[in-house]
């Protein structure tokens, strides 16, 4: 084969996430012939796949049924899908020392079909993304599509003429910290595709740079929370005391307490991952408005927690890692405007990078999958026809119930963002008869104000990393940009203090010499709350070199 | 234009160690729990053959090839997705649980099969490796290759030049590196550092995925030793290496560390001192005093039962192994309970009859020397075979080849050596591996020592592997430990114990040799104590002649040039800067200051290291770079300055004897993971220690 056939392929899938994945495979199972390249900037599959999730079963069903029936009887299935949830405690967190049980709202409001009872999981699994993308990786290639790790992709190229998406450019490889050649420089290749799908996660690079160049309009602000989590291991009597198959989300302390604040939205997660180990998380909204504020400090405090730390208490952390979820929800879609179809032309997107995540149950996994499916039955039905692809796509969505999720929980992230959850919660009852609350990007929500709870000893971020296994050629030029050095020196060290410094969960900012730099690239955990919290909007996340990044494994 | 067969080597990734890799309960490392990658030596020296293939201008082929399980393809692949022609998996069930020896051998083999049926006869090519993969960490596979296929070894290549006819190659050795030439080809080149290691394109990773790869069975390469049948050497046991325990104490008083390190540098000395020491008391099973002591048996567990076995004889009242009837053993069994049953009362029964040592012979080191010097090791190594020789009633030779090797004689025998054999011939002048292979393993030969100890030198690693090999000897690499111990139960008494790290440190292996005339190991420069030199010892030198010609020198000297300004990173004491320095002027400013202090006071090697933000923000150069991803170092003190202590930097210093750490942030975590903290700015603490380390005594 030559070179050039090489370059080009049919169907390129930009990320082998769960929604490209799911893509790959349900075209392959369509269309066997079917030449699809799935690329891929981790270094290995689930490599920068992060979540302890629930996920609902029926979407690996709907995907992996015509393919293998007795798919949940392999191995790799039965230890994906380990736990499945078999008690459910959703808490509020009142401070440091109490907690109540709010699990019996949740089951009135599942009685009389009211939105927030979506919030119960009994049913579902609990599974690591990390190894659920790796089993479907495992998957597609076996079925023969070419799933190839390492490669990152740093823009989309479009004809001239025409302005249609042909294929993208990837990273250059073997360049110096200043940006000159090495001997072993490798420019980034161009690989032609004549359907591009992009299913790169949250605030995906090129899915941003497309929304903007095709003029895709989110009606909504999308809106952005961070998590952090980790995987610690604990004794048998903590672990037995736990119980596998439990799932606890705590809502209220370290985040929000009543009246005198804070208020952040978001909560804290325990589950576990497998025989002795727990996941710990929080996740925090990004609006929050405290400068001196890491979402590592709520996940200490919530670690501090008397409820939480019985079960975790003198154990060993194991893996950690942190990822942003797309919370903006249905109104947050990126559509074209003249015929609402997510994408455009030949490029559609998927998953998280459209923001298919469900507020109301916190979960977007299934979503991102049954988007995957979308897009692999649109494009199979719909050959040759880019432009019919994209609303075929958008039907489907529909049609997999996709759409009617995102409508149901579709204002209740701006509703609680506007009033506050004490308020918010209960009216959001009222869904979609609620006026859409415009709500501002994450980052103009910042104050000099300070977190309430702010914990004595900082958080190890080194150790952090270190557990997230992260790691960049060091050699290679900065893939963290600050646009403007003297809005950092002066605006932002004036009114926030540099909150960068703080909330990076890698701690890849720091002060130098009065200087506030991307100081340890290769650290990043490739999160991009920067790009999304930075005060002033002076941040950029690129893309590094393909292989670098966090090694996820379980987290 | 040159072909090039590149050996790959999967290898668990030792970078990526957690704490999740470790068995909680043994602390053994859980080799599953690791990724597999490539060797990244190997990734360098793929690169290296693709720069001598441009170098040339016309391009040959690049042959990549592994030996190992079928998920070893991956590393295949990434040789294609870069550079590789084409590739060849050597993999087979028999070819498991291989040394050196059997890995070699079956390697060379292939590669005499790839010569044939993918180059085409031409004899026109290198063979080039990474100079030592990441788990094993001997450097013996390319050495032995090469004596297996008779051809030179050039090792510890750092860099590569073509004149328009040949090859020349930079390579490392002791105190410098010297530019050399092959004086044929074929040759085997062994890779120690080429910078810059290829890219995959996205084209050539899909071609490497729908390549097919050529795999071979032992059936297609018919190779001599294979397996743990043909290997020379037997794993005794595996465990963790010992923990270190930092004291974590605070010093208010910067004055005071410079009284530390005067203590540490004594302590460190006299411990030294103590490991020289006089080995094990270990006495051979004929001079016991009781006939059923066996308390020198090689694992713990053989140890126990057989403390437990002479004390039940003894109870029993039992005074010769003709006592032990049937009967008795009924009673030994109901006595021993839980601790061993039927089959292995019969074992260590037998084991009783085993009383003269499995090898005779003296004990022998290898001389290292550059013409005018014998290299320190070989003193720190006759030391040790004074001791060995002691356990096993026996005498010590040093054997030396060279130009004029016989003036060393007096020199060895101080040392502690009784004879000194020495080989002398012109063409011994220089050090080229292939006549000083042939010099010293006729010597060899010719006596049959029981044990041959070498440095683990630059020189030596490469000579060691080939004279095992040739000699058909096992050979353990890089031992931190050697004892003379028993493994009754095996039927041999009196062998020695061959201790060494292992997958990075990471675990620790006792090695045994088998199927061997002599015993082989090499041993770490600094690990063993020289004796006092004894001037007025006596001992023999006996001469020994080799025949030699021209085609028995391999290499081509051009140029040698001495280290001078280089970094040595192995020194005794490594000064770091972190990202507490400020700025490059303050590095370089305080740094200097204290180095020189230091320097001054003590007579001890020096080196300046820096974190991994240190380097970043341009204080140093990265050559400097301390930690996981820079160099791991094991000074006897380690000082951190404004360092904070990342994991991966702690990683890369854990075995250095004492770690002083001063930050001015008390909650850096370096402060829990060393002996002695100053909670401070270096701008402040710096300038009083070098104050106080210039007010010490000056020691002789």
């Amino acid at each position: 084969m030559s070179q050039n056939e090489l370059n080009k392929t049919s169907v390129l899938i930009v990320g082998a996430g769960p929604a490209g994945l799911a893509a790959a495979i349900t075209l392959k199972n369509k269309q066997p012939e079917a030449e699809i390249c799935v690329i891929d900037k981790a270094a290995e599959a689930g490599n920068h796949n992060l979540s302890g999730a629930i996920l609902e079963p029926d979407c690996l069903s709907t995907l992996l049924d015509t393919i293998n029936k007795d798919w949940k009887e392999s191995e790799q299935a039965q230890d994906v899908l380990a736990y499945k949830v078999t008690k459910d405690n959703l808490l509020f967190l009142a401070s440091k020392n109490f907690h109540f049980s709010i699990a019996f709202s949740i089951k009135i409001a599942k009685k009389f079909n009211l939105n927030f009872g979506q919030m119960s999981y009994e049913g579902n699994y609990i599974v690591s993304i990390s190894k659920l993308t790796k089993w479907l990786c495992q998957t597609a290639k076996e079925m023969g599509i070419e799933v190839i790790h390492g490669f990152a992709a740093e823009d989309i190229i479009y004809d001239a003429e025409n302005g249609v998406a042909t294929g993208v450019k990837l990273v250059d490889q073997g360049l110096d910290k200043e940006g000159n050649k090495q001997p072993n420089y490798t420019e980034g290749e161009i690989i032609n595709a004549d359907m591009i799908i992009l299913a790169e996660g949250c605030d995906g690079l090129l899915t941003e740079k497309f929304i903007e160049k095709a003029g895709l309009v989110r009606q909504a602000n999308q809106l952005y929370s961070v998590g952090v989590k980790e995987v610690i291991r604990v004794s048998d009597a903590q672990f037995k005391k736990f119980t596998a198959g439990r799932v606890v989300h705590a809502m209220g302390y370290p985040i929000w307490t009543p009246v005198l604040g804070p208020g952040m939205f978001g909560g804290g997660v325990l589950m576990p991952v497998s025989e002795n180990h727990i996941w710990v998380g929080m996740i925090v909204g990004l609006d929050w408005k405290y400068c001196d504020f890491s979402p590592q400090d709520a996940l200490t405090n919530f670690k501090n927690q008397r409820f939480v730390r019985k079960f975790i208490e003198g154990g060993t952390i194991v893996e950690a890692g942190a990822k942003m979820i797309p919370e903006g929800g249905y109104y947050a879609l990126p559509r074209n405007p003249a015929t609402s179809g997510i994408g455009k032309g030949n490029v559609l997107i998927l998953g998280d990078g459209a923001g298919f995540v469900n507020m109301l149950k916190i979960k977007g996994l299934h979503n991102a999958i049954k988007s995957g499916i979308a897009a692999g039955r649109a494009i199979a039905e719909c050959e040759n026809n880019p432009a019919a692809t994209v609303s075929k796509y958008t039907e489907l969505l529909n049609t997999l119930g996709v759409m009617r999720e995102m409508k149901d929980a579709a204002k209740f992230r701006q509703t609680v963002a506007k009033l506050g959850p004490l308020i918010g919660m209960p009216i959001s009852v009222f869904g979609d008869k609620l006026p859409l609350f415009k709500v501002e990007k994450d980052y103009l929500v910042m104050t000099s104000k300070k977190y309430k709870y702010k914990p004595g000893k900082s958080y190890d971020k080194d150790t952090f990393t270190a557990l997230a296994a992260t790691e960049h050629r060091e050699e290679q030029p900065s893939h963290l940009t600050i646009i403007n050095r003297n809005t950092c020196a002066q605006e932002c060290r004036e009114k926030y203090d540099s909150p960068c410094i703080t909330f990076c969960p890698a701690g890849v900012y720091e002060m130098i010499a009065g200087q506030v730099k991307p100081a340890n690239p290769s650290n990043c955990l490739h999160c991009k709350t920067c790009q999304r919290k930075c005060p002033l909007d002076n941040i950029r996340w690129t893309v590094p070199e393909g292989g670098g990044g966090p090694r996820y494994k379980t987290v | 234009m040159s072909n090039y067969i590149v050996l790959v080597k999967q290898v668990p990734d030792v970078s990526q160690i957690t704490d999740n890799a470790f068995n909680p309960e043994t602390g053994t490392l859980i080799r599953t729990r690791l990724a597999s990658v490539i060797n990244e030596l190997d990734a360098q020296a793929l690169a290296a053959a693709n720069y001598m293939n441009q170098l040339c201008g016309e391009r040959g082929k690049i042959v990549s090839l592994t030996m190992g399980p079928p998920m070893a393809a991956e590393v295949l692949r990434y040789s294609l997705a870069r550079c590789a022609d084409s590739a060849v998996l050597l993999t087979d069930r028999a070819l498991g649980g291989a040394d050196t020896c059997a890995t070699a051998n079956p390697l060379a083999f292939a590669i005499r099969k790839i010569v044939k049926d993918i180059l085409g006869g031409s004899s026109d090519y290198f063979i080039v490796s990474g100079m030592q993969s990441v788990d094993g960490d001997t450097a013996q596979v390319p050495a032995q290759i090469a004596e297996e296929l008779d051809v030179p070894c050039i090792a510890y290549v750092t860099d590569i030049k073509y004149d328009g006819e040949r090859f020349e190659f930079s390579r490392i050795i002791s105190g410098g590196n010297q530019w050399v030439a092959s004086r044929s080809v074929p040759a085997v080149i062994t890779v120690a550092k080429y910078e810059y290691p290829l890219f995959a394109t996205f084209a050539g990773e899909r071609g490497a995925n729908r390549f097919e790869l050529i795999q071979w069975g032992t059936d297609d390469i018919k190779a001599e030793y294979t397996g743990i049948e043909g290997s020379k050497t037997r794993v005794i046991r595996v465990f963790p290496p010992p923990g270190t325990t930092r004291k974590c104490k605070e010093i208010t008083d910067a004055r005071k560390i410079a009284g530390i390190i005067a203590d540490c540098l004594d302590e460190s000395q006299k411990k030294d001192e103590k490991a020289a020491g006089d080995g094990n008391g270990y006495v051979l099973p004929g001079a016991r005093e009781n006939i059923f002591d066996r308390s020198f048996e090689g694992t713990h567990k053989e140890s126990e039962d057989y403390k437990i076995l002479t004390g039940i004889i003894e109870k029993l009242g039992i005074k010769s192994l003709a006592d032990i009837t049937d009967d008795v053993k009924e009673k030994i069994l109901s006595k021993a309970g839980e601790h061993f049953h039927k089959n292995a009362l019969e074992d260590m029964l037998e084991g009783f009859k085993t009383t003269e040592p499995a090898y005779n012979g003296e004990v022998w080191v290898a001389v290292e020397h550059d013409g005018n010097k014998i290299h320190p090791a070989t003193f720190e190594l006759i030391g040790k075979a004074r001791d060995l020789a002691g356990s096993l009633k026996t005498k010590v030779g040093a054997v030396v080849a060279g130009g004029k090797p016989e003036g060393f004689g007096q020199e060895l025998i101080s040392a502690g050596a009784d004879t000194v054999y020495a080989v002398e011939h012109p063409m011994l002048e220089t050090f080229d591996p292939k006549a000083y292979r042939k010099a010293i393993s006729e010597t060899i030969e010719k006596y049959w020592p029981q044990i041959v100890l070498f440095a683990a030198t630059s020189m030596g690693r490469m000579l060691a592997p080939m004279i095992a090999y040739r000699l058909r000897c096992g050979l353990t690499a890089d031992c931190t430990g050697l004892e003379i111990k028993d493994s009754s139960r095996k039927g041999q008494v009196g062998i020695l114990m061959q201790t060494r790290p292992a997958l990075g440190g990471n675990v620790m292996a006792t090695i045994c040799t088998k199927d061997s005339k002599s015993q082989m190991a090499t041993a770490r420069p600094g690990v063993m104590k020289r004796l006092e030199p004894d001037k007025k010892r006596k001992g023999e030198i006996i001469k020994n002649k080799v025949q030699l010609n021209q085609t028995d020198l391999s290499l081509d000297i051009i140029k040698t040039e001495k280290a001078t300004g280089k970094i040595n990173l192995d020194s005794d004491i490594v000064v770091s800067g972190g990202k507490g320095m400020q700025s490059r002027d303050n590095y370089e400013k305080l740094l200097s200051k204290l180095v020189t202090a230091i320097a001054d006071k003590f007579d001890v090697s020096i080196e300046r290291g820096a974190s991994r933000a240190a380097v970043e923000q341009g204080f140093v150069e990265r050559i400097h770079q301390v930690g996981q991803t820079g160099t791991s170092i094991s000074p006897k003190i380690y000082i951190a300055l404004g360092i904070s202590g990342a994991i991966q930097h702690l990683i890369g210093v854990a075995n250095s004897e004492t770690i002083i750490a001063v930050n001015s942030d008390p909650a850096a975590p370096i402060f829990k993971h060393c002996d002695y903290y100053i909670n401070g700015t270096v701008e402040d603490v710096v300038p009083e220690l070098v104050e106080a380390i210039a007010g010490i005594n000056k020691k002789d």
